[in-house]
């Protein structure tokens, strides 16, 4: 680049090369994790988090209650209604959105500038006063029954609900509940199961805010002392102390009918985390074998063979607790034990032989380069500067990151690759139109 | 890839017009396996978002003083690089004219980031197939990753290499109105990715085996789709509702065709529509204007305007003498319900009204499908949005199910929300309310130059841009008597085209 190479990492003038401890804050407000990211974007602030209440901190008596909850947050305070709350970021144009996932409950919102206070309070309100009341949380179970319901319906989420059943062991928080168990929990879960939980997991002890655009660290900090002040508890993410470990192959098909084109995933559990040693080695080597159409998995299943859409390789679920590596990939019933077989003989001439040094290099290059192009926006760096801290690293990973790649040797990777993986002991799932796997 | 638009329409109704049916190729982007992901359990599909850069008009100062928009600067001088007329400028948008063969060269400076997108869009797309080889432009989309003379795989610098070792987000798409083709780059690598860009214009590889390869990728990209019985009720709730113009059949085309259309088609269709004059160049980022239009001459200068004029689709939609249903029975847990009725073009002054009416039906929690529907425990969700088209617009509110509701009560509850409108009008409070929100997403859309390139190449396809700069300014303007007034001049009982999906209880599964 033109430019110092850190230029690309803020959302400055392309003049200005500051470095990450210049433009970001990171501090403890209210008993939040805080960090800030001034940026050049004109008025515009985003606004990301998460709260360690996911599905892996469901009590053992209902599963459903996680998601629950955090569908109840958009449902009033204890002084506004749902509509009262809606009306007022319609009034300035400001989103706020509550997900739940596996660890956590995730928080993103946008607004402009001078809305600021109101959205911070906002957030504040519903994550601590939520009003919780009965009717919204029986609208609220027969909203979830019916997403769960939808989605019984949809091969890829139940390839994923397959596969993480296959690979992670129960008790393991990357191990998916059933659609069926889900909806059986629903509507079984109570509100008083509900106020239970919230009182147990939403605090700000391991909560952690990233704010990122046309703000000053100082704006933001005082806006969430105001909001957060008074605040206690929460709980910490789920940290498995042993790791998964694939003992033996299998398949697992999922029938469903009227389907033209079925998923597949193809993975194991990798026993790592994001920052374990291996584990960016893996990933780029992951990245030569199934990331983008010069990833050996395009190039050959799909451009040259024309076997499907869509196929891939990547780690995932590895923040937290040790991930997953799988290979998806769509085929159309008639196709599938082809594109399968072409799958699995990239796979293991993958395994077998390693990765090359041109092909190490050129990814290398890739990664750095596409990494920076994403901290091109304020979102984008929002979701690298909370990915990073959910990871364990500080925000100056920003900057560590490419030399961190750039550093890796083939020998590295290879060695990652035969390490952590094993071809002969993956899992195979199928999901769509195609018969059940003979035992 | 093969877009949810039921779940976009739901997301975000400022970003309407991107919901043309519309389908993509390269998809890479998402398989980035190092990339930081949003951790999201329901995170907004890859929708693209409308969206203008800083340096981009000043469009919430405009709409605020409710003022008439904003009239382009006309041609004044074009010493800015030798070769190229300066057209107009608006909103911080400059319009070049490549005098040798009539490529359109649209320049956005912004400079907050070292990053450029550059796109070209093709003002080709599935209206301009007919029966036989429909899907079509979508092929030769696929198709244009292939190769060049100049740049392919054997040499090693074909466009997915190159753009890959530079670390490069891009992808193409194809809709109804328009094909194109983006990347955002550091600002370093613009000039070779011109380069390729502009040699597969015209010197694109059209070969047999390739075709044959790349045609089952294409139909496994169909058949994904069909996957999605709400994307298979669109299809056919937008076949039901245009009879005559080429929105009828789907953007990727009829399975028989994808699977037969001839290379011969396809280079006919290449040789007719990818030509410079056809053509704009849309660089958005951090470039410096003379040399930016300097290398775009360099390299597709190089290249003649077309030999015959680019033809033009002259079908026009009969009126439309009652309503029209459609059903799509197949397995699934939840039923769907559509209405749509065709409406003006994207570029009709009514418009803007549709904008704030679709707003009023669904944006958010106090929107009155989301009151009437999804809080009353008849839907899942629900929303409205006009598919913006170069010819006929297509507007649609839909619900899908909530479990034990019935089609016919979800029917009757969205006609009668569209039939207190008609009557009663919307209030001034619900104008003013949608108004802001329009003003907010256009200080969003500052945030980043692809998404800024994804939407201005929807205006392109409509067949204005400027109306990226000007619709905005318009929506501020509308009135509540003009939402009621459209809603009651085009959204007719007898003018719909209803769908339903009525799921079919699955068959006993059992996995393994």
């Amino acid at each position: 680049m033109r430019h110092h190479v850190l230029a690309a990492l803020f959302l400055v003038s392309a003049a200005a090369a500051a470095s990450v401890a210049d433009q970001s804050h990171r501090s403890q407000i209210a008993g939040v994790d805080l960090i800030t990211y001034h940026t050049d974007v004109k008025d515009v602030v985003v606004i990301l988090g998460s709260l360690p209440a996911g599905d892996a901190m469901a009590e053992p008596g209902n599963i459903a209650v996680p998601t629950l909850a955090g569908m109840m947050l958009d449902r009033g305070t204890k002084k506004l209604d749902k509509f009262a709350i809606a009306e007022q970021l319609d009034n300035v144009g400001a989103e706020i959105a509550f997900s739940v996932g596996t660890q956590s409950l995730e928080i993103r919102a946008k607004c402009l500038k001078k809305d600021l206070p109101l959205v911070i309070g906002l957030i504040a309100a519903e994550l601590r006063t939520p009003a919780l009341q009965p009717q919204e949380f029986n609208k609220a179970k027969q909203q979830f029954i019916g997403a769960l319901e939808a989605s019984a319906q949809n091969t890829e989420a139940r390839a994923q609900e397959a596969f993480g059943r296959a690979t992670f062991p129960p008790g393991h928080p990357n191990r998916p509940h059933t659609v069926s168990d889900y909806k059986a929990a629903a509507k079984a879960a109570t509100l008083d199961e509900l106020k239970a939980f919230h009182a147990k997991y939403y605090g700000p002890a391991h909560m952690t805010l990233v704010v990122v655009g046309d703000v000053a660290a100082a704006e933001a900090q005082a806006e969430i002392d105001k909001a957060f002040s008074g605040w206690t508890g929460g709980q910490d993410y789920v940290r498995p102390a042993m790791a998964a470990v694939l003992k033996a192959a299998g398949e697992v098909s999922v029938p469903l009918a009227d389907k033209p084109s079925v998923s597949v995933l193809i993975g194991q559990p990798t026993g790592l985390r994001y920052k374990d040693p291996d584990a960016l080695a893996l990933r780029v080597g992951t990245a030569i074998l199934g990331s983008g159409f010069t990833g050996r998995l395009m190039g050959i299943v799909r451009d040259k063979e024309g076997l499907t859409y869509n196929i891939g390789a990547a780690m995932a679920d590895d923040s937290i607790a040790d991930g997953r590596w799988d290979i998806s990939a769509s085929f159309a019933p008639a196709l599938l034990d082809k594109g399968i077989a072409s799958t699995r003989r990239e796979l293991d001439r993958w395994w077998k032989d390693g990765v090359t040094d041109q092909e190490l290099a050129a990814r290398k290059q890739g990664l750095v380069g596409s990494y920076l192009v994403g901290l091109s926006t304020t979102t984008g760096l929002a979701n690298a500067i909370l990915t990073d801290v959910q990871r364990g690293y500080d925000v100056s990973r920003l900057e560590t990151y490419p030399g961190a790649v750039k550093a890796l040797t083939r020998d590295e990777v290879n060695s990652a690759i035969k390490n952590h993986l094993n071809p002969s002991l993956m899992v195979l799932v199928k999901a769509g139109s195609v018969a059940p796997a003979a035992h | 890839m093969m877009r949810n638009r039921m779940v976009e329409k739901f997301k975000s109704p400022v970003s309407r017009m991107i919901l043309a049916a519309r389908v993509g190729c390269a998809s890479v982007a998402a398989l980035g396996a190092s990339y930081p992901a949003a951790a999201s359990a329901t995170a907004a599909p890859a929708a693209v978002q409308p969206a203008k850069a800083a340096s981009v008009a000043q469009p919430a100062k405009a709409a605020a003083g409710a003022q008439p928009p904003a009239a382009p600067t006309p041609a004044a001088s074009s010493t800015v690089a030798a070769g190229f007329s300066f057209v107009k400028s608006l909103g911080g948008i400059d319009e070049y004219r490549l005098d040798s063969n009539g490529l359109t060269v649209l320049l956005v400076p912004d400079h907050s980031a070292p990053v450029v997108t550059f796109q070209v869009t093709y003002q080709v797309g599935s209206r301009n197939e007919v029966t036989g080889t429909t899907g079509a432009t979508h092929i030769l989309e696929h198709m244009m990753f292939k190769g060049s003379e100049g740049f392919n795989d054997p040499r090693g610098n074909s466009i997915k290499q190159f753009l890959e070792r530079v670390g490069g987000q891009f992808n193409a798409t194809t809709s109804f109105d328009r094909t194109n083709y983006f990347a955002t780059i550091g600002r370093e690598s613009l000039e070779g990715y011109i380069a390729i860009e502009a040699d597969r214009m015209r010197h694109l590889w059209l070969r047999e085996a390739d075709r044959q390869s790349e045609m089952t990728v294409v139909r496994n990209e169909y058949e994904r789709g069909k996957n999605d019985p709400d994307n298979v009720l669109m299809e056919e709730v937008t076949a039901a509702a245009y009879e005559a113009l080429p929105y009828h059949h789907p953007t990727i085309g009829w399975k028989s065709d994808i699977e037969h259309v001839p290379i011969a088609r396809l280079r006919e269709f290449y040789d007719t529509f990818y030509w410079p004059n056809n053509a704009t160049v849309t660089v958005i980022g951090d470039l410096d204007t003379a040399a930016t239009l300097n290398l775009i001459k360099k390299y597709y200068g190089v290249y003649a305007h077309s030999p015959a004029p680019i033809p033009t689709m002259y079908t026009e939609e009969p009126a439309q003498s009652g309503e029209r249903r459609v059903t799509v029975k197949r397995p699934g847990e939840l039923g769907t319900v559509i209405i749509a009725h065709k409406v003006p073009n994207g570029r009709d002054g009514d418009q803007p009204a549709f904008d704030i009416l679709d707003a009023i039906l669904s944006s958010g929690k106090n929107a009155r499908l989301y009151r009437a529907l999804v809080d009353q425990g008849l839907a899942l969700n629900a929303g409205a949005g006009t598919d913006l088209h170069h010819d006929l617009s297509l507007h649609t509110v839909y619900a899908v199910l909530a479990p034990g509701a019935e089609h016919e009560q979800v029917e009757r509850a969205l006609l009668g929300e569209i039939a207190k409108i008609k009557s009663d009008g919307v209030t001034a409070a619900e104008v003013a309310r949608v108004k802001q929100q329009f003003t907010a997403a256009e200080a969003y859309k500052r945030d980043g130059t692809a998404a800024i390139a994804a939407e201005i190449n929807e205006w392109i396809a409509v067949g204005d841009w400027t109306l990226y700069v000007t619709f905005p300014q318009k929506v501020q303007l509308v009135t509540p008597a003009d939402v009621q007034r459209v809603a009651k001049e085009y959204l007719k009982d007898d003018q719909s085209t209803t769908g339903w999906f009525i799921p079919v209880p699955p068959a006993a599964e059992k996995g393994s």
